[in-house]
Parts: C-alpha cells; structure tokens; sequence
C-alpha cells in the first residue's frame, strides 16, 4: 500500500523538513549563552537551504518557533523575534535571487511583533511569484492547532460527515498544496515529534544524527539524504522488498534503536 | 424652489451607451466636473448636512469619485435592468440618509428638490467645463445632454418636475438657486479649502507616501484654485473666495492644456476607466484589468523589497504595538467618515459599499445592513462607556482586543452569502473579485483556476483583519483605501 503512489525508492526526497534542536545544549558546551546558540544557528539554516536547493530539493521545511516555545522566558523570546527580524531581512534578497519561495506555517499568535509580521508579509510577497524550491518556516506552529483548525473549518463549512476523508481533510489544512513529508532531520539526537507538521509527517522517515543543530552543515545534510536513499520505505506495507537489509543497522547516524 | 409641471417627462429609453452623456463620462477630465459639482451640492444646506453627516467623502474622497462615475456608467449601460437596479439601489441608499442638521434644520437625502439640483448641477458642470475646454456644445447637444440629465431624475424620483423642461429655462433655475437656495456650508468648506491639501493617495501611490505628497503639494492649489475659479460668481463670494490674479487664466490654462493632452495623446489613455486603473488598480475592469493587476503586482513586490532593505527604524517596543495597530486600524478602516468616532453612519458607509460593489438587490441589501446594525449594536454596548452614542478612539483602544464577537461573525456571514452570487457555498473567483477587485490573495498557483474560499476560509478571514490581526489586500481595497 503506498498512499502516494510514488516511487518507494526516490533518490531524492521531495519534501525533507529540520526539527532545528541543540541550540541550547551548542552553547552550554561553550559557556556561552543561550542565545549565543541561536545566533549561531543562522548559519546552520542557510547552509541547510543551500544544500538542499543543490541536491534537488523540492520542498523543504524548517522547524523554527512552536506554539509551546512562548512558554521560554520572555527574554529569549524577545531575543528570538528580534533574531528572526534580522536574519529574514539579511536573506530575503538573496532568497528571492534564487528562486526560493517563502512560506510561514503559523504565525498566528498577536504576540508577534508587528515588525515582524509586517516583515513576514513582505517576504512571502516577494517571493511569491518564485518556483524554485519551497521554504516553508514553521514559526508559531503546532501540529495539533492546525488539525483542530481544519476540523473546525469542516465543522463550519458544514460538510458532511460520510464527506469527510482524509483527502478532503487535507485541504483545510495551511498549504494544501505541500506534499507529505519525506523525511524528517531531528539534530541533537533528540527523538521526539514535538507537535512538527503532525499530519504531513505520517509517512515520513526520520533521521536523528547526533550534531547539534548550530554544527550542522551541508555535508550532515547530505548525509542525511543519503540514509533516506538506503532506507526501504514501505508506507505501512508488511513485507519489506530487501528483508535482509534492515535500515537501523546501516545508518550510521541513527543513535541506537528504537 | 422652481418647479415646472407643464412638460412631458423625458423617456429614460434614451439612457444607454448611445447617450451623448456617455462620450463626456468616458473622458478622464469629466471626473474634475464631478467634484466641481460636488461643491455646488455641498453648498445646498441639505446635500451639505447629509455630506457631513453621513458621506464618507471626506475621509475617503476617491471612492465618493469613482462611485459617482460607477452609478453613471451602470445607467447607461445598455441592459436596461442594470440601470434599472442601479436607480432602484441609489433610491435605498438615499432614503437610509436623513437626519437633522447642526442648526436644527431636518435633511433628508430623498428630498426632491435637493436631488434635482444634484442633477442640475452636474449638467451645468459638465457644460461649464466643456466650454472651458475650449470646445463649447452647440445648441442642440447640450439640449440632448440635458433630456438625458432630466432622463436621469425621471429614473431615479419617477418624473423630473423639479428640473425645469428645457436647457433655456434651466439657467433661471440655476442662478435661482446659486442666488437664494446655497450656503456657505462646512462641508462646502471642507471641499474647498481641506480636501485638496490633505486628500489621501490613489491607492496605486500609497506605497511612496513621500511622492505623493509632493505631487499634492504642487497639483493641489492648482486643482483647487482651478475648481474655485470655475465656481459661479455668487458661490465664490459666499464663500469668500478673493479673485485671485490669473486664476481664471489658470483655470483655462488647465483645462485646455488638457484638453490638448487628450487630442495628442491615444485616446485610450485619456479615457477615465484607463485613469481609473491607474490610480486605483482594484477598480480596473476588462482587457486592462490584466496589465493593472501584474503591475499591481509588481508594484506590491517592489514595495516589500523596498521595506525588507530600508534600514531597521528601531523596533518598537512590544508592548505598545498591539494598542497602536489598534489605533491605526480605527483610523483606517471603522472610522468612515473621518471625524474622530465611530458611530453608525461609520459602519453604514461600509454596508453601503459593499452593497454598491455587490450590485445587491434589495432583500440582500436589508440583511447586509441589518447584520451592521446588529454590529453597531454591539460595539456600543460593549465599547460606548460614555453613552455619548459613539465610539471614541480612547474607547475603542481600550477594548479592542476583547472584540471577538457574536454580531461581527453573522457580518461575515452574511458577508459571505451576498457574495456567493450562485449560492454553492463557496466564493469563486469572479464573485472574490466581485467584492474586492482583485484576485483571490492567497496561494493559488499550484492548484490552478479553479480555487475556490470556503465559508470558514471566508469568515476566519474577515475576523483576522476585523480584529486588526491581520492585513488583507482585498479588504484593504474595499475599506481603507480610496
């Protein structure tokens, strides 16, 4: 059963996304901060664009700010909004330039300062018209508010119950058009969902190399797409084709089994 | 006032793209003879009183303009039930404006002497600015143009006996009125000495807020002393307007200059609905419609660049962002008429441009306004600590946060339905641009044309921008801009 119907052996995954974890943990090693390590994660994220743009990409998605990272102390927060204002602003030419399409995923919550949105805005505008590759930020996004909202949306547009499929239900999800998720990067060694993209990631694989997000580079990424490459991706099918080639065991990124 | 009953009415028949009064709405230049004629309805008390009452030309004076030449174009549209719904759309419109003016005198927009002279006057306008041109009407053109003025009343009241029968009896009537019948009005006032020098930009130049208003500050005096030296003798020395040396002069030289311009250049540029585009590309319609809205487009683009790469103005603190966007958003869009408060003429302008936008019939039109008023209701008993029967801008900053609301969310859908023309629960693209203009905003591109808004998608959208959460190219087009 393949849901997608696509090759189950795509060299290159259409959609990857990055859970963007370590940035605290990169900066406590160096006594550094907290937001030391977010400011280093800038460079992370676009070597990350890069990479993915030149290994033919098509989709990728960055994990930046969830619904529960308000709860961080206000301070950081502060920090972060003003981090993310900057390093948007810094890029959004050359973003445009290369043909990427800017999206945001959330960014709904009145706590972001209006520059920001203001900002946001912009950027989405401006790159509106690009077909290149699709950068999709998850800022102030939860994976369950975006199922709550759809069922909300179904509920008011009063569709029918029997109506309700799960084609029909992706619709009202933000950006219908994205396709699922790939595969999923988690640095840091971290393995958990932590609310990312609930639905989109139902079929996703998922890697969780060891490195710290601040340290991550194309060369991580290029591995990661390359355990992708080697994993047998069967969509909930029972029977393996190769099943003497068990993934967990030739990833060499993979901390441990699960 | 004047009043002739001896004639026959005119035959609203003659109304249609054939009229000689459509060749004259066609030309850009028509649109000064608009605003001329709208100073010389200012100055009759009750036009005045309700201009200042209820219209919302002060605070936005293109939409009183283009409205203006959209009602002339639907009558003379060649489907007679189009002018038909336009007149019967206008008669609903007027008779929700009546009310009592600051001296205690009672005005009502359905008076037929006043609307007579809303027609009169526009007829003198047009003639008086055609001869400035320097091509003055013959005898037999301006009688056509004025059966097809008096055609006009007769549609809109049923019979034009307030307008004298023929062109040769019309100038009596005319200097009668100018003599004995006008004011000195504020909203004539207003017109004269405030509009010009404060007038927002057409929405195309909105972005280069800089540009505009140098442009203003140099076309401005000009339009504005051109407009007061067309004005009749009497109203000038009414209002107190000193004969200032070469205005007349100038005023012939605007018009003819022109005048000139719209010889040399190709005529589809001199014509108002190119002009039109231009200055506010959401109301472009037709052939052009495409170019404005890639040029929109650019332009939308150009402008978001632009304020990616300008310099961070050191950001504002957070604190006191959310009270100020309120305080924008009150200013911009609850605040119709301009005058500091919300009240119900406020959110009256607002029905009353949807209705116009939607070409509503009068059952749809009645549910619209009732679902305001149910609004209206609302943010007073919620907002109007004072009970002063309005809603100040301390007041509304105060609350604004807690305006999730009941009223607001049947406006939406109430909203929603009126512009679901074919009723299959979902906005197409020609009913989005029905209401606002322009294309659908969001993301279309992958799925291709036939992308439709849902009722939730619809709803949730007008609460965002409603709560001042979130801007909207299309509700910005409807509401605060023009």
């Amino acid at each position: 059963m393949n849901p997608k119907g696509s090759d189950t052996r795509a060299s290159v995954p259409r959609h990857v996304a990055c859970v963007m974890d370590g940035n605290g943990r990169w900066a406590r090693q160096r006594r550094l901060p907290r937001t030391a390590g977010h400011r280093a994660a800038e460079a992370a994220v676009i070597d990350v664009i890069e990479a993915a743009r030149a290994a033919g990409v098509r989709w990728l998605s960055l994990y930046a700010f969830s619904t529960e990272n308000w709860r961080r102390p206000s301070d950081e927060i502060d920090f972060l909004m003003g981090l993310v204002r900057r390093t948007l602003r810094k890029h959004a030419l050359s973003m445009c330039a290369r043909g990427i399409r800017c999206r945001f995923l959330g960014v709904s919550d009145p706590r972001i300062p209006p520059g920001l949105a203001r900002d946001i805005a912009d950027l989405v505008e401006l790159t509106r018209g690009n077909r290149g590759m699709t950068l999709t930020i998850a800022f102030d996004h939860g994976g369950r508010r975006d199922i709550v909202e759809a069922a909300r949306a179904l509920i008011r547009d009063r569709v029918p119950a029997d109506q309700v499929t799960e084609e029909s239900f992706a619709r009202y999800l933000p950006h219908p058009d994205t396709p699922d998720v790939d595969l999923v990067i988690r640095t840091s060694g971290e393995q958990r969902i932590s609310n990312f993209m609930l639905w989109q990631v139902a079929y996703a694989e998922w890697v969780f190399p060891e490195v710290l997000w601040p340290d991550f580079r194309a060369e991580h990424f290029s591995e990661c797409l390359h355990v992708y490459r080697n994993r047998e991706r069967r969509f909930g099918g029972v029977r393996p084709r190769f099943p003497d080639l068990d993934p967990e065991l030739t990833d060499p990124l993979v901390k441990g089994s699960r | 006032m004047s009043v002739d009953t001896s004639a026959g009415q005119p035959d609203i028949s003659i109304l249609g793209p054939g009229a000689s009064l459509n060749t004259y709405c066609q030309d850009a230049r028509w649109g000064l003879a608009v605003i001329r004629a709208t100073i010389l309805e200012a100055a009759h008390p009750q036009i005045g009183a309700a201009l200042i009452e209820n219209s919302t030309f002060v605070a936005h004076p293109w939409r009183r303009v283009f409205n203006t030449l959209l009602s002339v174009q639907r009558i003379l549209d060649a489907d007679p039930r189009v002018r038909d719904r336009e007149a019967a759309r206008l008669n609903r419109l007027h008779a929700r404006i009546a009310g009592v003016d600051p001296k205690g005198r009672p005005y009502n927009a359905m008076d037929a002497d006043a609307r007579a002279w809303v027609v009169g006057s526009l007829f003198e306008s047009t003639v008086n600015l055609s001869r400035m041109s320097g091509v003055s009407m013959d005898a037999a053109e301006m009688e056509r143009l004025y059966e097809e003025f008096r055609a006009i009343l007769v549609l809109l009241e049923g019979n034009a006996d307030h307008l004298p029968a023929t062109v040769t009896d019309f100038w009596p009537y005319f200097e009668d009125v100018i003599d004995r019948g006008l004011e000195n009005t504020e909203a004539m006032r207003i017109i004269l000495f405030e509009l010009f020098g404060r007038m927002p930009a057409p929405p195309l130049l909105r972005p280069y807020p800089a540009l505009w208003s140098a442009g203003r500050a140099m076309a401005g005096p000009v339009i504005s002393e051109f407009l007061k030296a067309t004005l009749p003798e009497p109203v000038r020395q009414r209002a107190g307007l000193g004969e200032l040396p070469g205005s007349h002069l100038l005023a012939r030289g605007v018009y003819l200059g022109t005048g000139v311009a719209s010889r040399v250049l190709p005529e589809s540029w001199t014509r108002t609905d190119t002009m039109i585009g231009l200055l506010d590309p959401s109301r472009a319609e037709g052939s052009g419609a495409q170019l404005v809205t890639a040029l929109r487009r650019q332009q939308d683009r150009a402008a978001a660049l632009l304020r990616l790469l300008s310099p961070l103005s050191g950001d504002a603190p957070a604190e006191g962002s959310a009270a100020r966007s309120a305080d924008r958003f009150f200013a911009e869009v609850l605040d119709q008429t301009g005058d500091g408060y919300v009240s119900w003429p406020d959110l009256a302008a607002m029905a009353r441009e949807i209705a116009s936008r939607l070409d509503l019939d009068a059952d749809g039109e009645e549910r619209l306004f009732d679902a305001f008023a149910g609004w209206w209701r609302e943010l007073a008993n919620a907002l109007d600590d004072d009970g002063d029967g309005r809603v100040s801008r301390a007041e509304y900053a105060a609350a604004a946060s807690s305006l999730a609301s009941p009223a607001l969310v049947r406006v939406a859908e109430v909203l929603f339905d009126a512009t679901d023309k074919d009723d299959d629960q979902s906005i197409s693209a020609a009913e989005h641009r029905a209401l606002f203009r322009t294309a659908f905003s969001r993301d279309v591109e992958t799925s291709g044309e036939d992308v439709r808004y849902t009722r939730s998608e619809f709803v949730r959208e007008f609460l965002a921008f409603m709560a001042g959460r979130k801007g909207s190219a299309g509700y910005d087009s409807l509401l605060t801009q023009a």
